[in-house]
Parts: C-alpha cells; sequence; structure tokens
C-alpha cells in the first residue's frame, strides 16, 4: 500500500511540532525518517497512529483520503505502531499481549478463546521467523524480545503499513542488524515501513529512501546511495555538525574512583550489577557502554547512593561510599547529573533557584539556623545562569516552563558547583538538540581536564565512542570488558554489547 | 545467567507479592531484602500466636463451651451441644503452629493468605467460647449475620475491584453505599414494591459513580480527591434529605423488606438449612456476583481490556481499545453494584435508612479489596472474615459479657490497618490505579 | 493595584466555588422541600415561588446567623454602649469566628501534609486524640493542681503529643511500609471515636457522674482559657490568636525553613527529593507529626476551652470540612485562615438556618463537597460559568 502525508500541521500551546509535513512511502518500500530530538516526528507518528487529530492536512492510503479519530480506526486502515517505548502490559504472557484489541472469543459472554489465540501466535512468530513463547509473561522477556512482541502485535492486525519508532535505542549493533534482516523481509513481502530514528547509519543501512525532519518541517529528501552521514547531520541540524568531540589528550593520574565486586540488586530483587571491578582515574573520562537495561542504571544509583550496595566496595580517594547516602557521595565531590531529569534530577513546582539548590540548600551558605538565606541563594542562581548560559525569564521562574536544554544546564551548574572530584552522568544529552548536546560534553570534557574524573554511562554508541578516553561495556549486569579509546571500534564494542567477548 | 544471589533469586521467582507501587520504597532494591524480613516477620509473628494459644489452651481446660443451634427454621427448636474449649484451642494452635514452620521453611512462596482464611474461622469460634466461658450462645444468628455481613462489604469490595481493575482509584464506595441506601428506602416506599429498592438504588449507585468518573476522567481530578467528594457529599445530601424530608415524611421511609426466602427443600436441613438456605436472596446474587466477576475478569475478553486498562492504559489505548469509554463502563457497573449493595442496608432491616446508616461498611470494603489482592473470591473470603469478627461482636455484648464494646467494633478498622500496612504480606496493585490517563 | 489583580485572580475560583455552590445549595432547598414538589404539577409558577421565597428566607437566616442581625446591630449602634445589646449584636460574627478556630488548625495541619504529598484524611481522629490529651491534661493538671497558665500549656502540650502520636501511626507506615495513608488515616478516625467512647464510658475518672453518659466532666471546672474580648458573655479565648499565631509559623515553615523546603520538595517529587539527599522516610514522618500535633493542639483548645467536654462524636464534621478549608485555601496558610474564616460563617450562619428555617446544617456539607470539585477541577468551574451566561461565539458560515 501507498502511505501519503501531506502538508500535516500541528501546532500545541507554543510548539508548531509539525509544520505542513509531506511525506510518502509506496509498498514494499523502507522509508527512514530522520530528525533530532524535538524534530516532530513522534508528534507526526502519533498523528498517523491516530492518537493526535492534524490541524490541517491530509493522510492519504493508495490515494484515498483517511481520516483517523482514534487508534482503532488507524489499525483498521492497516497502520502498525512500534512504539519507542513498548506499549505492553508487564502482567499478561505473549499471546495475550499481541491479540489484545482483537481478541478470538467464543460463547454469549465473550469468553477469551486462548486455545485459538496462542495458536495464531505461534503459527504468526514461525511464519515471520520472530521467535518469541506465546506462553512467557511480557515482565519476563528480555527488551530485545519484547520488541519482537510489538512487531507481533502490528503483523497480528494484518499491517500494510509498519512504523517503527527510534527501535534500535534498547538492541545492541548486531540485534539492530537482526531487526534490519527482519524489516528487508517484510518490506520483501510488501509491507510498507516507516524507520524513525536520529541515528545516521542507520536510515542509510536499511533505507529505501531518506526523509529528513528538522524543527517540525521537511528538511530534505535523499536516498541512501547520495547520503553521507555528515551531509545527513547537516540537513537535520541545519548547519555544519561536528560528528566527534574535539578535545585534548587526556593528562591521566591516579585513581579517585576504585569499585570492586560490586553486587547490586534490582527491584525484583534479581542481580542487577554482578560482581563490577573497575576504577576511574583523576583526568579521564570511562564511558560505560551497554544496551539499556543492563545493569548501567542500576550501576549508578548504587554509586550515587540512590541504591543499596549488596555487596562490594565502592571506594572515592580512599573514602568508602558504598554505604554512603545521597547527600554523604555528593558532598564527598561526586557530581551525579541523573538519567532520568524529570523524574530525578528536578523538582517541577520549584522555582530554578530552588532547583539550583536542591542538594546544595543544608550548606552553610544557604542555611542560616534552619532558615534559607534567600539572598545568597538569589546571587549564586544568577551567577549560574550567567555562568551556563541558561535562558529564562527570571530564576523566580517554575523550572517546568523551561526547555529541556535549559533544565538540564540547570542540573549541570548545580552539579558542578560543588567541588567536583567525580563526575557520574548518566544519558547525559537524552532527548536534547545538538546544540545543547555539544554544550554539555564541552563542559564535561571542562571537568574532566580540570583534574575530575568522569563516569559517563550512555546506551548510545557514538556519544560514548567520542567521549570515551576508555570504553567499558555492561551486558546482563556484567562488565565484560574495558578498551582503551583506540582499540574500542564500533566493532568490538557491538559485540560486548551482545555480551559476546570473543 | 542464573548465577543470581540464590536468596533473592528465588525469593523473585517464586513470590507473588511483588512490591506496591504505592511504596516509597521502591527502587532502591531493597524490596527483595524487605520480601524476606516481612516473610520472616510474618512467620515470628505466627509463632507468636502459637505461644499465646497455648497459653490460652493450658488455661481453659475444664471449661466448656456451650453452643445452641435452631434446628429447622428461625424460631423453630434447639439442639444444644457443647464443646470442651481446650479441644478447639489445641486445634488453633496447631494451625498457627504449622502456618510458622511452614512460613519459615518456605519463605514468601508460603500461601498465609490462605492459611490465614483457614484458621481464623476456628480461631473466631475459639475465641467466642472463651469469651463465653460457660455461658449459651445462640450459633444459628451468628453464623447467619455473619453470612449477610457479606452482602454490604462484599458488593462493596466487587464494585472497588471492577474500578480500581479499570484503572481508577476508588474510595467513594462508602458514599454510594450510603446513595444506594436511601434511594432504595424512598423507591421501595414510593412504588410500594420490593424489587423497586434494589434496582433503584443500584441505577442512582451507577449515577454518581459515573458523575465521580467524569471528575476523574474529563476534569483530571486526583481520584481521592474526587472519592472524598462523593463520600462528603453522600453524607450531606443523604442526612439533609432524611432531616427534611424522609424523618417529617416518614411514609417515604417505610420501604417494603426484603425478606429471607426459605429455599425449597435445602431449607429443612437441620442447621445447615437455616444458617445457609433460609437467607436473604441478597445473599445468593452476592455470591453469583462474585462467581460471576471472577469468570469475566479472569476468563473473557472484557476482563482482559479492563485488567489491561488498569495495568498499562497505553497499551490499551494503543491498540485502538477505547481505554475512556471502558473506564467510564466499569465505573457504571461499579456503580451499579455499590448502590445495590446499598439498598441491602436499609431494605433488610425494619428501620429504612437512618443517618450515616453504611457506617464506614464501605471503607471495610476496601479493605477487603487490598486483603483480597483484587480478587473477587479472595475480596468476599475477607469479608466473612470481617463479618465474623463483627457477629462476634454482636453476640458477645448481647450475652453482656464483659469486654468493652468499642474494642470489638475497632477489629475491622485495626485489621484494615494491618492489611493496609503489609505486615502480614503486600499485595500488587493493579500499576495504573489512581492515574489519569491521557488520550491524545 | 497590580497587587490587587494578584489577589484578584488568586480568590477568583474559589470565590466563585463557592458562590455556585451555595447556588446550587438553594436549588436543592427549593427542590427537597415537599410542599414545592407538590405544587409543581398543578401551579408551577406559585410552586417556584414558593420554593424561592422559602430559600431566600433560609439564606437570610444564614447570613443573620454569620454576620448579625442588621436590627440588632442597628440597636447596639443607637445604644450609647450597652453591654447587653452589643453582645447580642455581635454574637453571631464571635461564634462564627469560633467556629473556625478548628477549621483553621485543622486545616493547617492536613495542608503540611497535603504539600508533603501526603493525603492525610485523618485531620479528624488526629483532632479526637488532640482533644483527648487536653482534655486528660485539663482534668490531672487544673482545678488549681498547678497554675492556670501552666495548665494550659500543659492542656496545648498534651493535645500536640495526642494528634501527633496519632498521625505518627499512618506516616510511619508510609514511610516505611508504604501503607497507603489514605486508607490508614480513614481507619484511624473511626478507631478513634471509638476510643474516646471508651474513655468517656468506662472511667470515673474521666465520665462525668452519674455516669449514665458516654461525656466528659465539665471541664471548664478544671481549666478556663482567657477570653480576648471585652464583653464577657462572647466566648472568644485565646484559641484564636494561637490559631493565627500557628498561621504564621506554618507560613514561615514552609516557605522559609530548610525542613519546609525538604518538605515541598519530597511532596513535589518524591525521587528528586531522595537524589538530592532528602530522606523520603523522614519527610513524610516529619510532615505527619507537624500535621497531628497542630490538628491536636487545635482539639486540645477547642475541647477544653470551647466545648469544655469531651465527647465521641467531638471530631465531627471538622476532618472533612478542613479538606475542603485546605484545598480551597490552596494549602497556603493565609489562605487557609480565610477560607476557614469562610466556613465558619457559614457554619454558624448554618445553625441559624436550621432553627428558623428547620433546614439541616448538613446541606454544608453538601456544599463543601461541591466547593472541593470545583476547586479541583478549576476548568469545571469557569465552565460553568461561561457556558449559560455567555453564548459561544457562532461561526460565520463560509
Amino acid at each position: 500500500m501507498r502511505l501519503e502525508l501531506q502538508k500535516i500541521t500541528k501546532q500545541f500551546p507554543g510548539v508548531l511540532a509539525n509544520d505542513r509535513i509531506s511525506i510518502s512511502v509506496d509498498k514494499g518500500q523502507v522509508l527512514g525518517l530522520l530528525g533530532e530530538n524535538g524534530a516532530g516526528k513522534t508528534t507526526l507518528m502519533n498523528i498517523l497512529s491516530g492518537l493526535y487529530k492534524p490541524d490541517s492536512g491530509k493522510i492519504l492510503i493508495d490515494g484515498k483520503e483517511r481520516i483517523f479519530r482514534d487508534p482503532a480506526q488507524a489499525i483498521d486502515a492497516g497502520i502498525g505502531m512500534v512504539h519507542q517505548h513498548f506499549m505492553l502490559v508487564p502482567v499478561f504472557d505473549v499471546t495475550e499481549s499481541v491479540v489484545l484489541g482483537n481478541e478470538p472469543t467464543k460463547g454469549p459472554l465473550g469468553s477469551f478463546d486462548r486455545a485459538t489465540a496462542r495458536a495464531q501466535v505461534a503459527e504468526l512468530s514461525k511464519r515471520h521467523g520472530l521467535h518469541v513463547d506465546p506462553d512467557a509473561k511480557i515482565e519476563s522477556l528480555p527488551v530485545g524480545v519484547r520488541q519482537r512482541v510489538e512487531i507481533l502485535k502490528a503483523l497480528y492486525r494484518k499491517s500494510d503499513i509498519l512504523v517503527l519508532d527510534e527501535p534500535s535505542a534498547v538492541l545492541t549493533p548486531q540485534e539492530t542488524e537482526e531487526l534490519f534482516e527482519i524489516i528487508r523481509g517484510l518490506a520483501r513481502g510488501g509491507t510498507s515501513v516507516i524507520f524513525i530514528t536520529h541515528k545516521l547509519n542507520e536510515v542509510i543501512a536499511v533505507a529505501d529512501k531518506i526523509t529528513v525532519l528538522r524543527r517540525g518541517a521537511v528538511a530534505g529528501e535523499t536516498i541512501p546511495k547520495k547520503a553521507t552521514a555528515a551531509k545527513l547531520a547537516e540537513m537535520m541540524v541545519g548547519r555544519e555538525v561536528q560528528l566527534t568531540v574535539s578535545r585534548s589528550k587526556s593528562k591521566v593520574a591516579e585513581p579517585i574512583l576504585q569499585v570492586k565486586g560490586l553486587n547490586v540488586l534490582n527491584d525484583a530483587g534479581g542481580l542487577a550489577v554482578n560482581s563490577a571491578t573497575f576504577d576511574v582515574r583523576s583526568g579521564e573520562i570511562l564511558a560505560v557502554a551497554g544496551v539499556q537495561g543492563n545493569g548501567q542504571t542500576e550501576l549508578v544509583e548504587a554509586l550515587t547512593g540512590l541504591r543499596l550496595v549488596d555487596s562490594g566496595t565502592v571506594v572515592l580517594e580512599k573514602k568508602p561510599l558504598h554505604a554512603g547516602s545521597p547527600r554523604e557521595i555528593a558532598m564527598a565531590g561526586v557530581a551525579h547529573i541523573p538519567e532520568d531529569r524529570n523524574r530525578d534530577g528536578m523538582v517541577k513546582g520549584m522555582t530554578i533557584a530552588e532547583n539550583y539548590i536542591l542538594n546544595t540548600y543544608h550548606l552553610p551558605q544557604f542555611n542560616k539556623n534552619g532558615l534559607l538565606n534567600r539572598k545568597a541563594i538569589a546571587a549564586a542562581t544568577e551567577q549560574a545562569v550567567k555562568d551556563f548560559d541558561i535562558r529564562t525569564p527570571s530564576i523566580s521562574t517554575d523550572i517546568a516552563s523551561l526547555s529541556g536544554g535549559n533544565q538540564q544546564k540547570v542540573i549541570v551548574a548545580r552539579e558542578f558547583s560543588r567541588n567536583v572530584r567525580l563526575v557520574i552522568a548518566a544519558q547525559p544529552t537524552r532527548g536534547l538538540d545538538v546544540g545543547s548536546i555539544e554544550y554539555i560534553h564541552r563542559r564535561i570534557v571542562e571537568q574532566r581536564d580540570a583534574g575530575a574524573a568522569v563516569l559517563i554511562v550512555s546506551t548510545e554508541l557514538d556519544e560514548v565512542l567520542a567521549l570515551g578516553d576508555r570504553v567499558a561495556v555492561m551486558y546482563e549486569g556484567r562488565i565484560v570488558g574495558i578498551l582503551d579509546a583506540k582499540e574500542a571500534t564500533r566493532e568490538r564494542v557491538g559485540l560486548l554489547m551482545g555480551g559476546i567477548t570473543k | 545467567m542464573n548465577k543470581r544471589k540464590p536468596v533473592a533469586a528465588a525469593r523473585a521467582k517464586t513470590t507473588t507479592s511483588a512490591p506496591a507501587k504505592r511504596s516509597v520504597s521502591v527502587g532502591d532494591g531493597a524490596d527483595a531484602h524487605q520480601q524476606l524480613i516481612a516473610s520472616r516477620v510474618r512467620a515470628g509473628l505466627f509463632a507468636l500466636f502459637t505461644l499465646l494459644s497455648l497459653a490460652i489452651t493450658a488455661g481453659s481446660a475444664g471449661v466448656e463451651g456451650n453452643f445452641a443451634f435452631w434446628v429447622d427454621k428461625v424460631g423453630g427448636t434447639d439442639v444444644a451441644f457443647s464443646v470442651p474449649v481446650v479441644l478447639l484451642w489445641a486445634a488453633v494452635t496447631a494451625g498457627f503452629g504449622a502456618m510458622a514452620a511452614l512460613q519459615l521453611v518456605r519463605g514468601a512462596s508460603f500461601r498465609w493468605r490462605l492459611a490465614i482464611g483457614l484458621v481464623s474461622p476456628v480461631l473466631v469460634f475459639a475465641l467466642l467460647t472463651r469469651l463465653l466461658d460457660g455461658t449459651t450462645a445462640n450459633l444459628t444468628v451468628f453464623f447467619t449475620s455473619t453470612l449477610l455481613y457479606t452482602v454490604p462489604v462484599g458488593i462493596g469490595a466487587l464494585a472497588g475491584i471492577v474500578s480500581e481493575r479499570s484503572g481508577i482509584l476508588n474510595i467513594s464506595v462508602e458514599g454510594k453505599l450510603l446513595f444506594g441506601a436511601m434511594i432504595g428506602s424512598i423507591a421501595s416506599s414510593i412504588t410500594g414494591i420490593a424489587i423497586a429498592g434494589p434496582i433503584a438504588g443500584a441505577i442512582f449507585g451507577a449515577l454518581v459513580s459515573l458523575f465521580f468518573a467524569w471528575l476523574c476522567i474529563r476534569y483530571r481530578v486526583d481520584q481521592i480527591i474526587a472519592g472524598t467528594v462523593i463520600n462528603i457529599g453522600a453524607l450531606g445530601v443523604t442526612t439533609f434529605a432524611y432531616l427534611r424530608i424522609l424523618q417529617p415524611y416518614s411514609e417515604f421511609n417505610r420501604p417494603i423488606g426484603i425478606t429471607p426466602i426459605q429455599i425449597p427443600f435445602l431449607s429443612d436441613i437441620p442447621i445447615l438449612g437455616p444458617i445457609l438456605f433460609s437467607l436473604s436472596p441478597y445473599f445468593y446474587i452476592a455470591v453469583g456476583f462474585v462467581l460471576f466477576f471472577t469468570y469475566m475478569i479472569y476468563r473473557t475478553r472484557w476482563g482482559l481490556r479492563l485488567r489491561a486498562a488498569g495495568e498499562q492504559p497505553n497499551a490499551a489505548g494503543t491498540v485502538g481499545i477505547d481505554v475512556v469509554k471502558l473506564r467510564y463502563r466499569a465505573m457504571l457497573v461499579a456503580g451499579l453494584l455499590a448502590g445495590f449493595a446499598g439498598s441491602y442496608i436499609s431494605l433488610s432491616g425494619t428501620g429504612g435508612f437512618g443517618i450515616n446508616t453504611s457506617a464506614g461498611q464501605g471503607f471495610i470494603a476496601l479493605a477487603a479489596v487490598i486483603f483480597g489482592a483484587w480478587n473477587p473470591i479472595y475480596a468476599f473470603g475477607a469479608a466473612l472474615i470481617f463479618g465474623m469478627t463483627s457477629s462476634a461482636t454482636t453476640l458477645l455484648s448481647g450475652l453482656g459479657v464483659l469486654i468493652p464494646p468499642q474494642i470489638l467494633l475497632s477489629m475491622p478498622y485495626i485489621v484494615t490497618i494491618i492489611v493496609v500496612a503489609g505486615l502480614i504480606g503486600r499485595v500488587r496493585a493493579p500499576a495504573s490505579a489512581g492515574r489519569p490517563y491521557d488520550q491524545g | 493595584m497590580n497587587g490587587l489583580k494578584k489577589f484578584g485572580s488568586k480568590i477568583r475560583i474559589p470565590a466563585l466555588s463557592i458562590s455556585v455552590a451555595l447556588l446550587v445549595g438553594a436549588l436543592f432547598i427549593i427542590f427537597t422541600d415537599i410542599e414545592v414538589l407538590g405544587g409543581l404539577l398543578s401551579d408551577p409558577i406559585g410552586a417556584l415561588s414558593l420554593g424561592v421565597g422559602r430559600a431566600a428566607t433560609a439564606y437570610s437566616a444564614l447570613f443573620r446567623g454569620a454576620f448579625g442581625d442588621p436590627e440588632n446591630i442597628g440597636k447596639a449602634l443607637a445604644s450609647n454602649g450597652d453591654i447587653k445589646l452589643w453582645a447580642r449584636a455581635l454574637r453571631p460574627i464571635v461564634e462564627s469566628v469560633v467556629a473556625s478556630v478548628p477549621l483553621i488548625f485543622v486545616g493547617l495541619g492536613v495542608s503540611v501534609a497535603f504539600r508533603t504529598g501526603i493525603f492525610n484524611i485523618g485531620g479528624a481522629g488526629q483532632y479526637t486524640m488532640g482533644a483527648v490529651g487536653g482534655t486528660i491534661a485539663a482534668l490531672v493538671f487544673g482545678a488549681g493542681v498547678t497554675p492556670a497558665p501552666i495548665a494550659i500549656l500543659l492542656v496545648m502540650i498534651f493535645g500536640v503529643i495526642g494528634g501527633a502520636a496519632w498521625a505518627f501511626i499512618p506516616g510511619y507506615l508510609k514511610a516505611r511500609v508504604g501503607a497507603s495513608e489514605v486508607i490508614t488515616t480513614i481507619m484511624l478516625n473511626f478507631i478513634a471515636g471509638q476510643f474516646v467512647f471508651f474513655l468517656v464510658s468506662n472511667f470515673e475518672f474521666i465520665q462525668k457522674p452519674p455516669r449514665n453518659q458516654p461525656v466528659s466532666k465539665e471541664l471548664s471546672q478544671f481549666v478556663d482559657l482567657p477570653g480576648i474580648l471585652p464583653i464577657a458573655a462572647l466566648r472568644l479565648d485565646i484559641s484564636i490568636i494561637i490559631a493565627l499565631l500557628t498561621a504564621v509559623a506554618v507560613s514561615w515553615f514552609l516557605f522559609r525553613s530548610t525542613r519546609g523546603f525538604e518538605l515541598r520538595a519530597a511532596g513535589l517529587n518524591l525521587a528528586a527529593a531522595k537524589y538530592a539527599g532528602i530522606g523520603a522516610g523522614t519527610s513524610i514522618i516529619t510532615a505527619m507529626l507537624i500535621s497531628g500535633a497542630i490538628s491536636g493542639l487545635g482539639g486540645a483548645l477547642v475541647a477544653v476551652g470551647t466545648i469544655k467536654q469531651l465527647s465521641p462524636g467531638i471530631g465531627g464534621s471538622v476532618g472533612f470540612t478542613a479538606i475542603a478549608v485546605a484545598l480551597v485555601g490552596g494549602t497556603r496558610p493565609s489562605g487557609v485562615v480565610a477560607t476557614a474564616l469562610v466556613f465558619g460563617l457559614l457554619q454558624h450562619g448554618g445553625s441559624l438556618m436550621q432553627v428558623e428555617t428547620s433546614i439541616p446544617i448538613e446541606m454544608l456539607l453538601f456544599i463543601q463537597a461541591l466547593v472541593i470539585a470545583f476547586i479541583a477541577a478549576p476548568e469545571l468551574t469557569l465552565g460553568i460559568l461561561k457556558n449559560p451566561f455567555r453564548r459561544r461565539p457562532r461561526s460565520v458560515g463560509k
């Protein structure tokens, strides 16, 4: 089927998310939809899947105009979505998850016909080579398999147009390659595929046609043969982009953080970090690579005192920290840029000044006999706003009203406001635009050059390779390898991310 | 892969009570430890109970528990019998001892909920005998009032389960019970038709429930605040209407009572007949509802979608299920159930509607929901246990046994706190109950 | 000018909510009147005007009960300082303020918990246990055992302890095992009521002789709170002063102190608070202790000073109304005080309405429920104002 979007426009309060976007994909074609965060990709797909209504513009399928009032109509029209955040019920099993919404039933009460459903799911997964156990509980499945369940969901609904939103975020490079195989197979079978990503290499690898979005509008169209990464990046950002972070050679000195035999449990009680041993030295960046969900989150939480250490030791400049509280650790000289800034990094509903002192309010300069020293707080915040170029009307503005990049700058400013010996930055640039990414990277490298040890955790291989003086790879809770920057090639790190150590 | 730490991993695999989402401690890895600690605490608690009941056993040698049953039908002849109290307490001691041992050995995988369900009836019975201390008690009334107690609490709990499974936290059951009671009484009085009461109560409960859902869904009012609105409003409106209309014009508050029915043949069985088969039709309907909804929730398409909406509404929404409509429908059903349950309160007795006549049963229903882990049958069992405590209170105070009734009356509330606190184990609530759902 | 505008926008929604709720209340009065309903079919206009007339009479009684009878005020003004006439003129408004005292206390207490993200519905129970503490202190230390000021201080301290202890239970359970405070506080409200019942019917030390009623001894024989008005017949005692001081203290605590900062951070985002080194459990327990202490203080002062007796129903609807007060007041101490005064006016006005027109005062509960709904759904409130009175812009045909 041929899908065509014509001049789709969608306005949100204060943002023009989609500005007359026109894209098309032919039967059996793979369209790579490229754009950085905030370019309007997700909004466009939500319109296509019937979650949002466009303010204007048309959706044509095989030349006929279709209007989707809700997801059910989009599904009926043959559009299948695989969302970036999986839409699965953790307590359901695979069969239930796949058929939900189109369940086979029998009897007057609408009894769920599990046997039929199970057979259908088993047959479907066999036919498309997507191996899953129909009886497995979703919460027990690794993310890669959950993605297969998502694809099965779309296939079960006989989707002719499959939309994948940032599907590789949770996959190793090898798994991504397998996914590409699946995509190519589906395309050969006549399915049209829209592949949304911000990763340049991926569109070049899998797409038949590339459309680039920038700030809610189409910035250009090309085909992989004519495209280079640099050219696509320029199209995506609107200016020339440095694909690597410029930095001097590191002057590595004594180790600052020493981690030995660290075990950490996850929420379900399983071992999330399995005897991790490594150190980070003054003046170096250790970048931890790995597919999301391999224990990095728990590692960072344990190092920063947010999660109990089950066993093992963490030492910061001879000071044991494995039993430290978040405050003790912060005061010992650890700056922590949290993975989920909305959840951990800031308090929405509080002002920029209040967020700036969020973990330093108790220090003598801000705290006079149990009362807040408002003058000192205002002065310090004003200075930080200047130093970090935080764009805000005033320091008493609610932090929720800032852009993601500026929010992250407030967090970074706060964390770097103390005497920093170790920087722990988890996904420091997730969801930011290229300008902010460059800025945050520069600030982190500055800390390294000033003699701090830096631990960066990222699922973006590009970020890891660009920043790391050494690269550690986590797989199923273990550190499966630590490589020097020059040995850390995309292929080697990729294999390690998949748990292949030889 | 399987080299996880044995303690934690074993527990993670076997436990059915994963961390509740409302827990503050979620996310710091302490939950696995807490599971282990919780099961040890539980074992300790059971061991303590064992010792306690052992002490009572020792102290009650020679005391007889005297009971009487009405044979045949209410008001018929009595049959009296007596049991040595020691025997009952020995049984309780053995029960608790076994529970303590099993809990310790099996850890979190031990089905303590079931064990409590088995031991508590014996315990209540044994307590009774001990407190009676030789006085004769009539057990027919005790059992029938226990069973009848499950009508408002059990159906109220069912209403809570249906709405919370759909993702709407429902503390407004109490308010709906009150509305159901008042409207049921008025409708029955005006029409003079017995069945009009429950029907009108159910319909009005549904309307209130839809209003509640409208506040929660359309206006995204915090679900607890919305529930508070309903509860305060119900108390205000019904009391106002009672004082302004029902009291001065008492013809509006003289409902045709729903009287017990004698099930042919079965009600003639001695002892069991009067207890089980001569009850208010409400009770049989309640049992029917519980079975019906258990099937619906776990075995049908409706239930699958309901649970999906309560766990992960986005997962349901993106496959084309209209979560908003589904939640409205679930709230409609919940309202019908709660209103129906409320009508029982004013229609089963003789007095009609009175001020605040539900007296917190709606909140006890919520406790039953939690205790029953959002499963209708378990929740009904919890309602039975609460009912037993309540009828024991009535029985003892009627016999003039010297134990302050206030303490007994507080029992269901205290038990509820213990249950909610998870001191004897945690349960997993529907993951999205209490959170509004954004549809585009 | 700008300040006035800001103030206006702040009270717009609360004022609107209360007005609309009163309007709905009037409809309720009209359509629960059997005579009106009876005549509705045969003579709709007559019946409706009868109903409207009655609603007007009721609200006029409510108004006079709240603020005072203009006639009496006129007489007092003309009397050239006749104490009796002045007392009669001022009694309603003073009593309204008296009625607002428990609401200020519990409203403040509940607000501190709300600010910390805890839905403490247990105001009634904490208030009741404060009353228990205060009563026991009065019985033990009053009647000359200790000097009066010390006895009053002890009443307050015991009240604080009683309320805080009762709030500690749900706070601890939420912090340590994650028990929903909504359920536990509701249950503790019931238990507090039963506990008072137990106390006042089982102990000679507490129960009023001849011990046939479940109420405590007359507490005015033990401790008397000094009045603050020059007219002795008007019973406004120091509790209102203490209430206002508490409001100021709470305001300072929440917005100026580091502890208050911690609680607000925890209330808005618990995960971020933990990240910032603020102990979630400690914040929850601290907030509940403070919340319970304030409610308990109110309970002690009101039981000893205003009601002068402990009875099982002392918590009454205070807990519910306090939730409304806290939400309408935006959980800001100044807002809480203002709202409590408005609800105090309604409360006392309502009692005169009940006496004069036999319209039950429970109507206020219904009005409170509506006000909470309107406050929690501002869109709804504005929508109600918009739709009936202003026509939607008609789309001009293209």
